[in-house]
């Protein structure tokens, strides 16, 4: 699976920037991901498809070890970030999601002011070292996040006063105000309306200029808009990973195909 | 009739309707299955629904009359006897109460010797006070008069034995009717297509109504209660002197200083004292348990603290004179012979001691509002929190307690509330003596305190010293009232902003 990494399209071929072998999770008992090999590029944007259930959310959850949190989760195998093994001894998981930053399904604005939730990253790493700086870095952000036009007026009103999309666009700009090297969004639309989510896509689409952008999601219809490379994952394992045009057009494995065309998920 | 009525007990009576409606319950059932054919699919409701229909329409109706007439009866009875006792007599005796209850007393005494046999039935209707020693007459079948009987209250005692055997016969005679009545209508309602489910459930819903608006009904009427005699204390006492005066000291043979501020300070002193203790160990205790403590500690933990709630306030008193205060005197008092070598502490009792012990009484309600509020901020926002990279404690600090604000602010209010009203610890460790000062060494007294010592004792309730007892409980009764109200306002406003 690992050759299909030659690009068949017009995307132009970047380093590795994630890479995993061998990754295998439980929830106690449960093997919810097996054996899974993947190289995520860097600069591209990379989408996990597959039914419910499948392990695509578990195995983002493990790249800024997200699932360190949850007691009874345990990972083996390797994940390399720039040839950095992230689960080392060495690494710290929080200065790890620093530099990987994550988008939820959700929109979780703190129960903060708009500014205060994008300065928090910043200020809990000391990015910035007067409040000048930090003024610029949420300036920054919020218009990378494409949502400052609209909020610029109200930086002190609370984050959650927001509408949902805008909400949504809130969390991307506060990831975005670490100055991440990934950025992982599990399913960031599935609970905007369409409007909402075509900003929310637009958005991925120019964050792949500066970032690694890995994203789950239910909606075939996104991937295929949103991404140059898809993984599909069914059951813990991860069956056909590739280009977009040609996962979504010719896919090799049959479950790709059936999951494809409807029949399975 | 009236005689054989009259000697149903009232809990006889109960148990007659009672049967009567076990009786309807068993006959209604089967009539409803005879109404189907025999097939109860045939029937609107299940059978036993028929046979509860006619066991509501017995009981419910007729017993609620038992009741009502057996809390009117004496009031009536009493209003018809008072007439027959001259005017001055009532005057002499103090009050119409006493004499009523002497008129009650002979007229029980001429029950207890007709039941005896001592006496006819005639024989005690017929008694003069002047040609018999009632007194003698009633001291052989063991009921003590205090006083020669005079001849107005004999009457009145028996007219007051007449009247209450005939309504007492009249209510057995209207309660049972009531209850065949209501075994008639259930006989008529009972047909295939009479809906018995929708009157049962009717009735189910009106048994719970009834018994959430007697829990109602009984803290209005202890508030009525408290207001009438604080309206009299304030007859007799200028309410300028109550709130705005400067001291506190009864004296019993009257015009004496009773100003609340004094108590109001000791009990705000003592109660800040306790949440200086019990806010930041419950809080942070409510932070290790929610955030930090695995499973196991949690499951082990928790109920553990919350031993410290179910221990009675009186044992935590005990603490506090006999282990808390003892301990203090030696660090802080005894001059050289003390741990710190100074003498500013002489009493067991005082402010820090009370203080102290009511801080560890409430630990337990602060931690576990706390932990709640503290479980209920949603996972997304620590996720989100550790997805940019923040530590443990930085999400506790900068985003969960932030979040769980204004709910831990509502437990620390009904915390408070507690500590204000508290009574048992403060009577125990906290001293007697009202005055303003901010030396927490010193015993002070508070509201509840005040309370009990005011109504123990002898005491008349004709006083404003005793009356005054209302005057602060009312007082106090608001102050919490107004905390909790502004602490559920708190914490119903904070829950509508995640759910």
């Amino acid at each position: 699976m690992k050759d299909s990494n030659i690009s068949e399209n017009d995307v132009i071929t970047q380093p590795v920037k994630i890479a995993a072998r061998n990754v295998q999770v439980y929830y106690g008992d449960n093997h919810a991901i097996k054996d899974v090999n993947v190289e995520i590029d860097d600069k591209t944007v990379t989408a996990f498809i597959g039914p419910s259930g499948c392990g695509k959310s578990t195995f983002l959850r493990c790249i800024n070890r997200m699932n360190d949190t949850i007691d009874i989760c345990r990972v083996t195998g390797d994940i390399e970030i720039d040839g950095e093994d992230i689960y080392d001894r060495k690494v710290d998981p929080v200065q790890l999601r620093a530099k990987v930053g994550m988008v939820f399904q959700k929109p979780n604005p703190f129960p903060k002011s708009i500014y205060d939730n994008v300065a928090y990253g910043p200020r809990i790493h000391g990015l910035a070292r007067n409040k000048a700086e930090l003024d610029d870095i949420v300036e920054r952000a919020l218009k990378r996040g494409a949502i400052w036009n609209e909020v610029k007026d109200r930086l002190n009103e609370p984050g959650t006063g927001l509408s949902g999309g805008q909400q949504q666009r809130l969390c991307i700009a506060r990831a975005v105000a670490t100055e991440p090297e990934v950025l992982l969004m599990d399913e960031p639309c599935s609970a905007l309306d369409p409007i909402a989510t075509a900003q929310v896509e637009e958005l991925i689409d120019e964050l792949r200029q500066n970032y690694s952008v890995v994203i789950v999601t239910h909606s075939m219809q996104q991937a295929a808009r949103v991404s140059q490379k898809t993984a599909f994952f069914h059951l813990g394992h991860l069956v056909e990973f590739g280009d977009t045009d040609k996962i979504f057009t010719a896919p090799e494995d049959p479950r790709t195909e059936s999951y494809i065309t409807g029949r399975i998920g | 009739m009236t005689q054989l009525f009259s000697s149903i007990s009232a809990s006889v009576l109960v148990l007659i309707v009672l049967g009567l409606g076990i009786v309807g319950y068993v006959t209604m059932r089967s009539r409803a299955i005879a109404s189907g054919g025999g097939d109860a699919r045939n029937l609107h409701s299940l059978p036993s629904y028929y046979g509860a229909n006619a066991a509501m329409m017995i009981a419910i109706p007729s017993l609620l009359v038992m009741v009502l007439w057996m809390l009117l009866q004496p009031m009536v009875i009493q209003n018809t006897v008072i007439k027959l006792i001259p005017d001055q007599m009532v005057s002499e005796g103090s009050s119409v109460g006493l004499v009523m209850s002497d008129v009650r007393r002979i007229a029980d005494g001429l029950d207890a010797a007709v039941a005896q046999g001592a006496m006819s039935g005639q024989e005690a209707a017929g008694l003069d006070a002047v040609e018999t020693d009632v007194r003698s007459r009633l001291a052989e079948v063991g009921v003590a008069l205090g006083s020669d009987v005079q001849a107005p209250i004999l009457a009145a005692a028996q007219k007051y034995r007449l009247l209450s055997q005939s309504w007492r016969a009249a209510m057995v005679a209207v309660v049972l009717v009531m209850a065949l009545a209501g075994l008639g209508f259930a006989y008529r309602q009972t047909d295939k297509d009479f809906r018995a489910r929708n009157v049962v459930e009717a009735g189910v819903k009106g048994l719970l109504i009834i018994a959430a608006s007697l829990a109602i009904l009984t803290t209005v009427g202890i508030v009525f209660s408290m207001l009438f005699e604080s309206i009299n204390f304030f007859r007799m006492h200028p309410w300028q002197d109550f709130f705005l005066g400067g001291s506190w000291a009864p004296n019993f043979r009257g015009n004496s200083d009773l100003s609340i501020l004094p108590l109001l300070w000791g009990t705000l002193y003592i109660s800040f004292i306790a949440l200086l203790v019990a806010v930041p160990i419950g809080l942070f205790a409510a932070i290790y348990l929610s955030e930090y403590a695995g499973p196991k500690v949690r499951s082990a933990a928790k109920p553990l603290l919350e031993i410290l709630a179910g221990i009675p306030t009186i044992v935590y008193g005990l603490f506090a004179l006999l282990t808390v205060g003892p301990f203090l005197v030696n660090i802080f008092g005894r001059g050289d012979n003390g741990v710190l070598g100074v003498d500013w502490m002489s009493g067991a009792t005082s402010v820090l001691t009370a203080g102290l012990v009511m801080g560890i009484m409430l630990i337990p309600f602060v931690s576990s509002l706390s932990d709640d509020i503290i479980n209920a901020v949603p996972q997304s926002l620590r996720d989100g929190s550790y997805g940019l990279g923040a530590t443990h404690s930085e999400t506790v600090r900068q985003v969960i307690l932030p979040a769980a604000l204004p709910g831990i602010v509502g437990a620390i209010l009904l915390a408070a509330s507690r500590a204000i009203g508290e009574t048992m610890i403060v009577v125990l460790g906290a001293g007697a003596i009202a005055r303003f000062s901010g030396n927490p060494f010193e015993g002070m007294t508070t509201i509840t305190t005040r309370i009990v010592s005011q109504l123990t004792g002898d005491t008349d309730f004709a006083s404003a010293e005793t009356l005054v007892a209302f005057a602060l409980g009312l007082t106090l009764f608001v102050l919490t009232l107004a905390l909790n109200v502004l602490a559920l306002y708190i914490v119903r406003k904070y829950r509508e902003q995640y759910e």
